[in-house]
């Protein structure tokens, strides 16, 4: 017998079921045709400059509005429905802590997404390569990691979610309010920050704490660092701000706020679900 | 009616291993719910330990304790010498578990389930002897637990609880769902596992399933403990005894079976005589005495007091008389 780590032969079945549900390929399917969509979408408006990475950049946007709610669709039950229908109890009853079956569930969630997010792309950039003649491979690669990990870290927040629910409804509930929240809701908070620091809305050139609000939710960083990788540099946000960028716009900052979107809801999540009553 | 704490009735033997041991465990459930109120109960290795009490009297919530799905207010548990809230580990490597209000993978077929169970415990089972076991057909295991009806369901969820062979099986309402071939499964799945020297834990509100399978008996009335004894010890204490029911021929006038050492007490209806004896020897004398009164003994039957009737002397509103001493506080 191979001895595994138990999280992993729980991240093992995680994956085997959501290739047993087709759920991995319902993936593949919804991002490769979208984003080819969006991809091409700029290639029938005339007025356009459509070059490729304006393309890429197209398909991204649609990304960071679908990403989220795939990845929570494919995770907010994870724990949350197995705790109402007592199966996990079954395997709380067998080795596994609670800590194991939080993370093994997070890493085989986030395995499908990312998987599944990444033929999507390979799909897309078929596709797109065709439409235009061309792919820039370097910025096409990076926006496929940077959606990668925008889809891990909408697992975290649905893992988190599944954890500190104990029904099916509660955990749709919160998983709503969060993409809400955090996809649609998101870009108000900066301009109303901006509304009552300096009493009007936000124009041509905006302070540079303005950009740091946007891209603090996964997919304002996920956008502020896709926009960096199409369109080469800092410049755009120079250009954004009216003069160089502070430090904490760097790259860095916003890869750091996606990650830490997966792990303190991972992390609050399990100190939530060690302590409670599974009864 | 405070019954009070019983001190176990095996105290004195003191250094027989202790598969589960709780000390004044104490489930609260917000303010007013009280699930589990200062039980003190001990079960040693190797003995088959029926926990009986009707539903809602705190035996799942005791079992969750156990198996650390629930944390106490108060007091501790231990299971085979290891720390319920501390080592949960090492007891679920060593313990089997068949939970109340389990779920299984709907998705799943009854094999990859065995198959995952038995990954996750590093156990080196044999499918197909566990499906053996519980009297599933590998047909049946290929096919989605979706499918599956509440007894096969049941048993699958049983050979779940078997993987490992663990050194301890709790069963939590196992017969539920079953058909009576289940039942009399579940009673030898407990036999079997006892006599390969483990230790089974089997929690029914359903008297006569533990009655027949169970060295010894806690009953749980309201989060409380009432009584731990053998079955045949709690008989005793009740004095119950049995019921000596004669036909006879016809009723002699001079009956003098109630003058019997051991006889409590004699109704007459018709040509039927029903005598309630609470001492075993005292049931032949009763035919020998029938017979010296003149009548003719035409049928004979005899009824030990089931369980139930122990039992809502126990739980009932208004306990019967206790022969034996109560702890009263």
């Amino acid at each position: 017998m191979t001895a595994a780590p138990i999280w992993l032969t729980i991240a093992r079945k995680e994956f085997a079921d959501a290739l047993r549900s087709r759920m991995i390929w319902g993936i593949v399917v919804i991002i490769a045709v979208m984003t080819s969509l969006s991809a091409g979408v700029s290639l029938l408006v005339p007025d356009v400059d459509g070059g490729v990475e304006m393309a890429i950049g197209g398909a991204s946007q649609f990304a960071g509005l679908l990403v989220p709610i795939m990845a929570l669709i494919a995770a907010y039950l994870a724990i949350s429905g197995e705790r109402e229908s007592g199966s996990l109890k079954v395997i709380l009853g067998l080795p596994p802590s609670r800590g194991e079956v939080l993370f093994g569930k997070f890493l085989g969630r986030s395995g499908v997404v990312a998987i599944g997010l990444t033929l999507g792309f390979a799909v897309s950039g078929v596709v797109t390569a065709a439409l235009y003649g061309g792919l820039p491979v370097g910025a096409f690669v990076g926006t496929t990691i940077l959606t990668v990990l925008l889809g891990v870290s909408f697992v975290g927040i649905a893992i988190g979610i599944s954890a500190v629910t104990k029904t099916r409804s509660r955990a749709m509930t919160l998983a709503i309010t969060a993409y809400l929240g955090l996809t649609l809701l998101w870009d108000l908070a900066p301009n109303a920050v901006h509304l009552l620091v300096t009493g009007e809305m936000p124009g041509e050139v905006v302070p540079g704490w303005f950009l740091l609000l946007q891209g603090f939710s996964p997919t304002g960083a996920y956008n502020a660092l896709v926009q960096r990788l199409l369109l080469g540099g800092g410049t755009a946000v120079e250009a954004r701000l009216g003069g160089p960028a502070p430090g904490y716009l760097d790259p860095a900052v916003f890869v750091v706020i996606m990650l830490a979107w997966a792990v303190v809801p991972l992390v609050a999540g399990y100190l939530t679900f060690r302590r409670a009553d599974l009864s | 009616m405070d019954t009070g704490s019983l001190s176990d009735a095996r105290g004195s033997a003191g250094d027989e291993p202790v598969a589960i041991q709780t000390r004044g465990l104490t489930k609260r459930y917000g303010e007013d719910v009280l699930a589990v109120d200062d039980l003190d109960l001990t079960v040693y290795e190797g003995e088959i330990f029926g926990f009986l009490g009707p539903n809602g009297a705190g035996k799942s919530t005791t079992i969750d304790v156990i198996m650390d799905y629930v944390r106490p207010s108060a007091g501790s548990a231990t299971v085979l010498g290891f720390d319920a809230q501390r080592e949960t580990r090492a007891i679920h490597e060593r313990v089997g578990i068949l939970p109340d209000g389990y779920g299984l993978y709907d998705r799943l077929s009854g094999r990859k389930h065995l198959e995952y169970a038995i990954s996750l415990k590093r156990a080196t089972d044999d499918v197909d002897d566990l499906l053996d076991r519980v009297g599933l057909d590998a047909s049946a295991a290929d096919r989605v637990v979706g499918g599956y009806s509440k007894g096969m369901t049941q048993r699958l969820a049983l050979a779940i609880a078997l993987v490992g062979d663990p050194e301890l099986l709790i069963l939590d309402e196992p017969s539920s769902g079953l058909d009576p071939n289940g039942v009399r499964l579940v009673r030898e799945i407990a036999r079997d596992h006892a006599d390969r020297g483990r230790t089974v834990f089997f929690s029914s509100h359903i008297l006569s399933q533990v009655e027949a399978v169970c060295d010894r008996v806690a009953i749980l009335n309201r989060g409380r403990l009432v009584a731990v004894d053998s079955i045949a010890g709690l008989r005793d204490a009740l004095g119950t005894g049995s019921t000596v029911t004669l036909t006879v021929d016809s009723v002699p006038d001079s009956l003098t079976v109630a003058a019997i050492a051991g006889v409590s007490d004699v109704a007459v209806d018709d040509r039927t005589i029903r005598v309630r004896v609470d001492e075993a020897t005292a049931k032949v004398d009763v035919i020998d005495r029938v017979r010296d009164d003149g009548a003719a003994v035409l049928d004979v039957t005899i009824e030990e007091s089931s369980l139930e009737d122990l039992f809502s002397a126990y739980t009932g509103d208004a306990p019967r008389q206790v022969g034996a001493p109560e702890g009263e506080r």
